[in-house]
């Protein structure tokens, strides 16, 4: 029964949507700062390499995870920078980051004498549980089968979710990306408010990446991650800036991701639809949520910032 | 008190000198974070520069070669500058691209070689165009009339536009597919006829197109009607609305316009050097170059074709440095990182710093009343 | 009690205070104490430097040079939580307030002393306790948009009491209050100071700092000019320290009769953004040569009013008639055409093309037209003799060719606005609240222009929450309560008490 491609799908959808649980509620979080991070991908990509290569160091999965966090929190650094000090543009900004970032990655990827590209982790996450409960039917596998950073994701949301709506800082949190001189009266020091959730979205990115390399694609190889990045930017609207619900919306793209396997394996008709085809799913999905979503005056009721991707002058006359 | 902060200061408008010279400083410090990454895994900066200038600009073979790939770079990055003035955020101008190219190879393969290249080659180019524009539309229509963030859509339409070529070259035996080569599928060489002619070892009149459209794009903008109302709309929506200005009209013209470079970007360069729709040829990322010319160009039309050229000879020298057993993805990583210094940059070109103490007479024009 | 807390004491002192912005001086060598227990009010005109000078007390701004002591000992505030430390708070003439978050939320939105968690509960039922006992009742679950104006101001008020602020600045509270409203802020101002806090009362109004302060000081041209117990001040004395002379009231001719209706509405109805009814069912007609004023607390549906009548907005019903022409549900181009001028209420939010420059602004409705265009092409030239001619025309100063306009002063903006506008030899010239905002001399020299226009034919609307202005210009006055009009009084009966009974709404029209 946990055969059923139906339980097989569900499980890698699960999977597969675990580092966009981890991106999506990292830019949840940033852009309840007020601030756009279209860095993502490259913040991902840099987790990814740099959790591959502590890991590959090291042996200790761990240390992998910390320093992608680390190395996200400091590579979203360059466009808090940007965005927050500066005040330029944060599109432009944060495109900047994504191409640098893919840059990097593959340039630390294949650089020096012994490059990584090609080795296989040398640890990576497996599931907790291999039997016992996890042999249960259906449930057995989708609620106890997975390896911990699966339950760390839950855990992630949950309390992102809890964090924005029931602290001070959550509520220092939303007040500054809705309207920021208004909380800078109130007292919250506002450049504080968003570097630190810019660079903490950055982790989150950076941790997601990691899961690819040492979970999801456990062989260092040139594009780890797919278009995961982007996929996370448009999940934030789908979860309407609410990071619980970054959960089914990132194990939806997960199943819309994993659906051309899934496909290939129930033969005729099914697998004669081109994989090409299947590929596009996850990115029509992604229009067809913005248009669902927000067309007219939805997006203002759906939860966006009111002072996303516009810069903040403090002294301004 | 001690040391007092420095305090930031609006500027009017810079001057020429340093809207020239803050972008070629954003270009040299990407330069020294690529030779620090170079240094660090062990190869030296100092070299591999030399073998990337040697490779762009050093024979006219290279020079070809780097004006072939700084053409398509141009169009992307007038794409990118006509919309970013206007604060319209496609960023899809790789999807755009790959439009362009499927409607370009598309309209010479089907019009085959019956007629001469003198009619063939401008459907051809123009086809290509129009593709660009009708992929933009897919996102300017909802932006424009629903009010549907275009960021997102249009990055999505990049990937879907990379599977429908996909589709058409791996997934089916479609009429790109070239019939002939069984063992890995490719596309199918377009006739001559809707082959650009070449004038200069390989380069061929692409470019030539490219810079004549960066000038029409520039009086467009700067000294017509149409382009005086986009100002304005780019400026202050609201204010233009007042003033009488259609302002829907001009953010889908702009929109359109962005899409319609990008197309031909792709119908150029399918027409030009690649001459089929191939996949590996095209799947280059010209479209978010693109946006690194914009952004170095300052959103100026005209400069986008130097700029261009910079990005062009970029894009050239990367290939070669495996020879010397540097990863290509350096010149990502060098672009990338010019991208990043180039925005940081505008900071200082629209802001001036000085320290507290003497307040400068009269700054920037303004005067109580 | 300490006794550094007991009444009369110095709570706050500056001296010599310097603030400059751009090069401009907003504030220049000013020193002002202020004591515990004590309603001071700050006088001075617009631009005299009062909200500098407040937001330096609040933290907002650091000052360039000068020093600042609270209970006797130095402080440098770095932000405004610096400020509320030291128990200093400001009610802004612009409301901080987050407006998608619940009334307590705002109360409790950067409190230093709440924990990590919040207690949405606990909270509410403080918010409306506190409230209760201040006289300024809310309802602390709302949220803060969906809120009036006055409600907004109490939230703003009790935001500061929650924290216990010793010290509280109000930024000019009456603006937005009807006449009546302001009376019950008042009371609760002597109710603040009598239980030993102080607050700062920033105005323009001669008979509100009268009534409520013990102690005023004038601001003019950004430096203390002096200051007195209000019972010792004669408000004639007062009005010469701020304004430098003698006040000089515009003069108006008497009409000469005026010509016939230009602007006609006829049961107007325009929607909110929100998409309610805004105005309700509006009538008017405005003359050649005359001012129609249109008096009212902002907020009551004058925004949309001018929206419905330029063509921004299309109306849910009714009619709009330029002469004989029916401009109803016509885009804006068709009003500009028709011969309808607008100056609105927020000139680089709209109006102004702030990162244009000076030519390109002056040609903003012309430009269709030869000689700035020919054809689909633009001729550069004409914009610049154009603007060069406007410029010395209207006295703009500070103009650089090929800056934004962006770097005028605010006068200067609006003289080049208005010159556009009249430029077109307008029909109907519909104006919000044209001189806000401005200082002495260019409020004088943008009411010339409107008065002019009106000797010229046009007729004119004028669209204000500024009685003075309103009764400096009109030939008639209409009050908007509620998205209708609740009363005419014409120029020669209209005085300010009766006005402000019908801007609160106690009207004898309908409403």
């Amino acid at each position: 029964m946990n055969d059923t491609q139906l339980v097989l799908t569900i499980f890698a959808a699960m999977s597969l949507g675990t580092p966009l649980i981890f991106a999506t509620v990292g830019e949840i979080i940033t852009e309840r700062a007020g601030i756009l991070n279209l860095g993502v991908q490259g913040i991902m990509l840099v987790g990814a390499v740099s959790g591959f290569w502590a890991t590959f160091e090291t042996g200790s999965l761990i240390l992998g995870v910390v320093v992608a966090m680390i190395a996200g929190a400091v590579f979203s650094l360059i466009h808090a920078f940007a965005s927050i000090t500066l005040r330029v543009s944060q599109i432009v900004s944060g495109l900047a980051l994504t191409l640098f970032g893919t840059g990097l990655a593959s340039f630390l990827g294949k650089a020096g004498s012994d490059p990584l590209v090609g080795e296989p982790a040398r640890e990576t996450f497996d599931p907790m549980l291999t039997s016992g409960i996890a042999d249960w039917p259906v449930i057995g596998p989708l609620v106890f089968g997975h390896d911990i950073m699966v339950y760390v994701a839950w855990v992630v949301a949950g309390a992102a979710s809890y964090y924005v709506f029931h602290t001070r800082m959550g509520l220092s949190l939303r007040a500054v990306g809705e309207d920021p001189a208004s909380a800078e009266s109130a007292g919250v020091n506002v450049a504080w408010v968003r570097y630190a959730h810019v660079m903490a979205g950055g982790a989150l990115a950076g941790l997601g990446g990691a899961y690819f390399s040492l979970a999801l694609v456990p062989t260092w190889q040139d594009d780890p991650i797919g278009a995961a990045g982007w996929i996370a930017i448009a999940l934030v609207i789908l979860a309407s800036w609410r990071p619980w619900r970054a959960v089914f919306a990132a194990y939806l793209f997960g199943a819309a991701t994993r659906i051309q396997f899934t496909l290939q394996t129930l033969g005729e008709p099914w697998s004669d639809i081109p994989s090409t085809i299947l590929a596009m799913l996850p990115f029509v999905l992604a229009i067809v949520a913005m248009l669902a979503l927000t067309s007219g005056k939805r997006a203002r009721l759906l939860g966006a910032p009111a002072a996303l991707a516009i810069p903040y002058f403090r002294e301004q006359r | 008190m001690t040391a007092r902060r420095l305090i930031v200061e609006p500027r009017g408008l810079a001057s020429i000198q340093l809207t020239l010279l803050i972008p070629l400083l954003a270009v040299f410090a990407a330069l020294i974070v690529g030779g620090v990454f170079l240094a660090l895994t062990g190869d030296n900066p100092f070299s591999v520069y030399r073998h990337m200038v040697d490779t762009a600009f050093g024979s006219s073979r290279g020079l070809s070669e780097t004006l072939i790939s700084a053409t398509p770079l141009i169009l992307t990055g007038l794409a990118a500058a006509v919309a970013f003035k206007m604060l319209v955020w496609n960023i899809g101008a790789e999807g755009q691209f790959l439009l362009g190219a499927i409607f370009s190879s598309g309209m010479a393969i089907a019009m085959g070689d019956g007629a001469p290249a003198v009619v063939v080659v401008p459907v051809v180019v123009i086809a290509g165009g129009i593709g660009g524009a009708l992929w933009a539309s897919i996102s300017a229509i909802p932006r424009v009339y629903l009010g549907v963030n275009e960021i997102i859509t249009t990055l999505m339409l990049n990937f879907i536009a990379l599977n429908l070529m996909n589709y058409l070259i791996f997934g089916s035996s479609s009429p790109w597919r070239d019939p002939a080569v069984s063992t890995f599928p490719s596309g199918r060489p377009i006739p001559d006829s809707g082959r650009l002619p070449e004038f200069f070892n390989r380069l061929d009149i692409g470019f030539i197109i490219a810079a004549v459209l960066a000038l029409v794009a520039w009086f467009l903008i700067g000294k017509t009607r149409w382009g005086f109302e986009v100002q304005v709309v780019g400026d202050s929506p609201d204010t233009a609305r007042y003033a009488g200005i259609g302002v829907p009209r001009k953010i889908l013209g702009v929109f359109l316009l962005s899409g319609l470079f990008a197309g031909l970007a792709g119908g150029l360069y399918v027409a030009g050097p690649v001459g089929a729709l191939d996949p590996r040829s095209l799947d280059l990322g010209l479209g978010f170059t693109g946006i690194i010319v914009a952004a170095l160009a300052r959103l100026n039309p005209v400069a986008v074709i130097p700029v261009g050229i910079l990005m062009g000879a970029l894009n050239n020298s990367g290939p070669s440095l495996q020879s010397i057993g540097v990863p290509p993805e350096i010149v990502i990583m060098l672009q990338g990182a010019i991208l990043i210094f180039a925005v940081g940059g505008e900071f200082f070109i629209a802001n001036r710093l000085r320290r507290p103490e003497k307040a400068p007479a009269g700054v920037a024009g303004l005067e109580a009343a | 009690m300490t006794e550094a807390s007991e009444r009369g004491s110095l709570a706050v002192e500056l001296r010599n205070v310097d603030k400059a912005f751009y090069g401009v001086k907003a504030n220049e060598d000013v020193s002002f104490e202020l004591r515990r227990g004590e309603v001071h009010a700050l006088l001075g005109e617009n631009g005299a430097g009062k909200s500098t000078l407040c937001s330096i007390l609040a933290g907002l701004y650091r000052p360039d040079a000068g020093e600042m002591l609270v209970d006797g000992s130095p402080v440098h505030f770095k932000s405004p939580k610096d400020a509320f430390a030291a128990g200093i708070g400001m009610v802004y003439q612009h409301f901080r307030l987050v407006p998608n978050l619940t009334v307590a939320e705002n109360l409790a939105l950067g409190h230093p002393d709440l924990g990590v968690r919040i207690d949405e509960k606990q909270l509410q039922a403080e918010a409306a306790e506190l409230g209760e006992s201040y006289g300024l009742p809310i309802d602390p679950k709302a949220r803060v948009w969906q809120l009036s104006v006055g409600e907004q101001q109490r939230v703003e008020i009790l935001k500061l009491l929650y924290r216990q602020a010793k010290v509280l600045i109000l930024d000019e509270p009456t603006a937005v209050l009807t006449p009546q409203e302001g009376q019950q802020l008042f009371k609760t101002m002597r109710q603040m100071a009598d239980e030993g806090r102080s607050v700062i009362f920033v105005s323009h109004k001669l008979h509100e700092v009268k009534q409520v302060s013990d102690r005023v000081t004038v601001l003019r041209g950004g430096r203390n000019v002096g200051g007195v117990a209000t019972a010792d001040a004669e408000p004639r004395d007062l009005a010469r320290m701020m304004v430098g002379r003698d006040l000089e009231l515009p003069t108006r001719d008497e009409a000469a009769g005026f010509g016939p209706p230009v602007l006609i509405v006829r049961d107007l109805r325009v929607l909110s953004d929100r998409g309610l009814e805004a105005v309700r069912g509006i009538n008017f007609e405005v003359r050649a040569g005359e001012v129609l004023g249109i008096a009212g607390v902002s907020g009551n549906g004058q925004r949309e009013l001018a929206y419905g009548m330029v063509g921004l907005r299309t109306p849910a019903g009714g009619q709009v008639l330029i002469g004989d022409d029916d401009v109803t549900s016509t885009d804006v181009l068709n009003h500009i055409r028709k011969g309808v001028a607008y100056v609105p209420q927020s000139r680089l939010g709209m109006g102004l093309a702030p990162g244009l420059a000076t030519d390109d602004n002056l040609a903003l409705k012309a430009f269709r037209d030869p000689p700035f265009s020919q054809g689909p092409r633009l001729v550069r030239s004409a914009f610049r003799d154009r603007g060069e001619e406007l410029i010395a025309q209207y006295d703009i100063r500070g103009v650089r060719p090929g800056l934004p306009i962006r770097l005028l002063s605010g006068g200067n903006l609006q003289k080049a606005l208005i010159a556009r506008e009249v430029e077109l030899k307008p029909k109907v010239l519909i104006a919000r609240s044209p001189t806000r905002g401005l200082d002495v001399g260019a409020t004088e020299a943008v009411r010339n222009l409107v008065l002019r226009e009106r000797e010229r034919g046009t007729a004119v609307l004028l669209i204000s929450e500024d009685l003075d202005e309103l009764l400096a210009l009109s030939d008639r006055l209409v009050v908007m309560y509620e998205g209708q009009i609740v009363g005419e009084i014409s120029a020669d009966d209209a005085t300010a008490e009766r006005l402000g009974l019908l801007m609160a709404g106690h009207g004898d029209g309908p409403g």
